[in-house]
């Protein structure tokens, strides 16, 4: 009962957040300088149409008008429609967020998988020649620009050995039945294997450098040391005892992880030219195309709260001494 | 006019009060131009620089002020009396081949309040030419009235005109051959003649080639993004079309004469039909057209705002105009796309009472009777075009595959590499694809100079940019081949009138050639009555700043 209670609680405390956001986006597009009819401005471009064009977008009314109509139709789960495109934000968005999640999702995945192996194995190797050359290799990756990476692994794996292709998700013209074929076709993986790359190069650091110093702490407590007085092997020891308990912080870092991975695609998206939620998002801002950029942002700060919500929730699950009290 | 105003007023002041030998107005204020940041726009950015640099040689305190173009165009466009003096471009577009729209749109009074005339330039005797070209069907007589239009700008120098860009693309000459190539006047090589010729050499058939904006719309009846532009162009039949060498020729019509200046009959071509299969008749040709007079296509209201009435009689369409339009031809028959009425005329219906309009109406698969049938459409990816085999004009290439890619060097990457073989959009330095096309040599790079063009307006309701004297002067300032070479590396022509030398029956050729340099605009300003005081430039005797902060 007191569990259903404190998720009731914390789910309370999620909408009280989304809204907090969607008020912010609200206010910060219509503060920010620049007009949404900016895109329309051409030599017969005339007075009339100005005038249909504010009206229609809705922009003629006052502010506080437009941001109950807002609201009133977030609740309805209707984002209204793009300025720019005519069409409503919420298909649009539905057709990227797939995109943008397979990548987000697969590079954590990679990177945390090889994060936490890597990890462990460091800090069952401390002061190893091997750690001293690995510990600074990590940090390079870490500080390496994302674009700068992408363009890096376009330039040797693409233009110059040819073995993948440089962008979209589809060969050209490559038509397929549906959206499952073509996420499971040969076809597509090749073209996910640059930017999932750049992704999971990048955030394979931070798992790896967590899950190294939790072991180093884990590896100093009673219980490794008396499991070693057992007489166990070190591997049985660095991975039964000492792993298992410096997973937890790893596992929420990557709940958490997955909401920044998502911003992060911004810059590999453009990079792959990937059709995803961080491009979209880019040239909404740039439109001024206020209902698009609102929708793609609230999205992206749905996913980050569920994340963070998950996360909680698991640690609960996962270390039995976190009570939600 | 204003001169002799401030000739009387300072006549009046030497004659009642002992003044000064030196007499001279306040001190000119800071100007502001306002620009779009370097990343966006190296070569406005660039060139902004350069002028600044020249301006600040003639006593002038400038300064540059760095927006992203939403903010500019909020700024330049919505409020008309805040700005100085502001960067700005033109872009070429087929239906731009006749100069009209450009010469009366952006420079005629009436469209100074709101519409393209955003400097605020008025001057009577340049409206009563650009109104009589307008009307005159004569093309002898129309070509001297825009000789004479460009003429009383170079002389009022509302805006500064800079250059003529070129546009520059290439396509890999292994898969197309050469010579089906068309090198349209004004546009380049990026144009429906070359996508309808473009022959294959070998196995490869697709026309593969990339933009780097998103797709808007897909929709015969909304004017939505430039790169959309390209794709309506070729589902979508017009009755003419812009022919290579800028002039409209009947496309859907077989033949289009004119009865009276105000009276056209266009005859329809045998045997076309829309992509379903059924046939286009002239009842589908008159329904295009009320189509747009209509309040469900706002933005091609304004080329059919002349039509009077629409008649049919067989596969004969006769137009009756309000008032005789020798643009006409290029503006309205050579831009309308011909849509299907068995699918529209529903669509239509339910959108009449809607708050909607056709803009919003995304077509599952767009039905046209052009050269090319719609094929699909990934958002944010690509666009896939099946050649029309059935029709007249039947392309060579089998698919038109266009690809979205946001990032320039991967577009050129890809090109190279073989992913892409048409390169159709190229924000970057032009000469990294010279460079490309000599290292692997089976590039070919063709720049054409284009119909549009890069400026800089001056806010002529705001002193001192109201004085013609003050205008000329610091556009004497700049010379023009500096632009050219420093700002555009050479990728452009120089300019001083609207219209480009791609368009050499209108273009002006007299005006181009001008003597430029600092010394000579401040002989300019001197004369005009503006003094030096310690180093800067002061209004002439009796004038006060008025907008100085």
């Amino acid at each position: 009962m007191a569990l259903v209670q404190q998720i009731g609680g914390r789910l309370l405390q999620l909408v009280f957040v989304l809204w907090a956001v969607a008020t912010i986006l609200f206010l910060m597009f219509r503060l920010m300088p620049g007009n949404p009819l900016a895109a329309y401005i051409d030599v017969t471009f005339t007075e009339e149409q100005q005038l249909a064009l504010m009206a229609k977008f809705g922009l003629d009314r006052p502010l506080w008008e437009q941001y109950f109509i807002y609201l009133w139709n977030l609740l309805h789960g209707e984002l209204g429609d793009s300025f720019f495109y005519r069409q409503p934000v919420f298909d649009r968005l539905m057709v990227l967020l797939p995109n943008t999640l397979i990548l987000a999702f697969g590079s954590l995945i990679i990177a945390y998988a090889f994060g936490i192996i890597a990890g462990s194995y460091l800090a069952w190797k401390r002061g190893s020649v091997g750690e001293q050359v690995a510990i600074p290799l990590v940090l390079t990756t870490r500080a390496m620009p994302e674009f700068w990476l992408g363009m890096v692994l376009l330039a040797v794996f693409s233009f110059w050995l040819g073995w993948f292709p440089a962008g979209g998700m589809r060969s050209p013209g490559a038509e397929f039945d549906s959206v499952g074929a073509l996420y499971t076709s040969r076809d597509f993986l090749a073209h996910l294997v640059l930017p999932i790359a750049t992704l999971a190069i990048y955030s394979q650091g931070l798992p790896l450098l967590l899950m190294r110093s939790n072991m180093l702490d884990v590896m100093r407590e009673d219980f490794v040391t008396m499991a070693r007085i057992k007489g166990l092997s070190s591997f049985t020891v660095v991975v039964r005892h000492a792993a298992r308990n410096a997973l937890l912080p790893v596992m929420t870092s990557f709940a958490i992880g997955v909401g920044y991975q998502i911003q992060g695609n911004v810059v590999v998206e453009t990079v792959f030219s990937w059709p995803g939620i961080g491009r979209e998002l880019v040239n909404a801002v740039a439109a001024s195309d206020y209902p698009l950029a609102q929708g793609a942002f609230l999205l992206i700060a749905v996913v980050f709260v569920l994340m963070n919500f998950i996360a909680d929730m698991l640690y609960g699950l996962l270390d039995p001494r976190v009570s939600h009290a | 006019m204003k001169t002799l105003l401030y000739a009387a007023a300072s006549a009046a002041v030497l004659a009642g009060l002992a003044v000064p030998a030196m007499a001279e107005g306040d001190k000119i204020r800071e100007i502001t131009i306002t620009t779009r940041p370097q990343a966006a726009q190296p070569s406005e950015f660039q060139f902004v620089q350069i002028i600044a640099q020249e301006w600040r040689k003639l006593g002038l305190d400038v300064k540059i002020d760095v927006m992203p173009w939403e903010q500019m165009a909020d700024l330049v466009w919505y409020n008309r009396d805040k700005w100085d003096v502001t960067a700005w471009q033109m872009v070429g577009r087929p239906e731009r081949s006749d100069p009209d729209e450009l010469i009366y749109n952006l420079y005629h009074s009436s469209t100074a309040p709101k519409g393209y005339n955003f400097l605020g330039y008025s001057n009577t005797d340049y409206d009563a030419v650009v109104e009589a070209q307008r009307i005159e069907t004569d093309p002898d007589v129309r070509q001297k009235l825009m000789k004479e239009a460009q003429a009383i700008l170079a002389k009022d120098q509302p805006a500064m005109m800079l250059v003529h860009p070129k546009s520059t693309f290439a396509y890999d000459n292994t898969v197309w051959d050469s010579a089906s190539v068309v090198d349209q006047g004004g546009i380049g090589i990026k144009n429906v003649w070359t996508f309808m010729g473009l022959t294959p050499l070998g196995d490869k058939k697709d026309i593969v080639l990339n933009s780097s904006d998103n797709i808007q719309g897909i929709n015969p009846l909304w004017i939505s993004g430039s790169t959309d532009s390209w794709i309506t162009e070729l589902v979508w039949d017009r009755l003419m079309r812009i022919g290579p060498d800028g002039l409209p020729q009947p496309w859907a019509a077989e033949s289009v004469e004119w009865n009276s200046p105000t009276s056209i009959t266009v005859t329809l071509r045998d045997g076309m039909k829309w992509h379903d299969g059924k046939p286009v008749t002239a009842e589908d040709v008159k329904f295009s057209y009320e189509a747009a007079m209509g309040e469900e296509a706002p933005m091609y209201k304004p080329f059919v705002g002349n039509i009077e009435t629409i008649e049919i009689d067989g596969n004969k369409i006769t137009f009756t105009l309000k008032n005789a339009s020798a643009a006409f031809l290029t503006s309205s028959l050579a831009k309308l796309n011909l849509i299907p009425k068995h699918v529209w005329e529903p669509v239509l219906s339910d959108l009449a009472g809607s708050e909607d309009n056709a803009e919003s109406h995304q077509e599952a698969k767009p039905i046209g009777s052009g050269p090319f049938k719609f094929s699909s459409w990934a958002t944010n990816e690509e666009v896939v075009l099946d050649a029309n085999k059935d029709h007249w004009s039947a392309p060579k290439a089998d698919r038109w595959v266009l690809r979205i890619v946001p990032n320039t060097e991967a577009a050129l990457g890809m090109l190279r590499s073989g992913e892409m073989n048409f390169l159709s959009d190229f924000p970057g330095d032009p000469k990294i694809l010279v460079a490309a096309s000599e290292a692997d040599g089976d590039l070919d790079v063709v720049s054409t100079v284009d119909i549009g063009f890069r400026y800089v307006a001056f806010n002529n309701r705001r002193p001192p940019f109201n004085d013609p004297a003050f205008r000329v002067a610091l556009s004497t300032a700049i010379n023009r081949d500096l632009i050219v070479g420093a700002a555009f590396k050479g990728f452009a022509v120089k300019s001083n009138s609207v219209i480009s030398p791609a368009l050499p029956f209108w273009h002006n050729e007299e005006i181009v050639e001008f003597e430029t340099g600092v010394d000579l605009a401040k002989e300019i300003l001197e004369d005009a009555g503006y003094t030096l005081d310690g180093g800067k430039l002061h209004y002439p005797d009796g004038v006060q700043e008025t907008l100085s902060e």
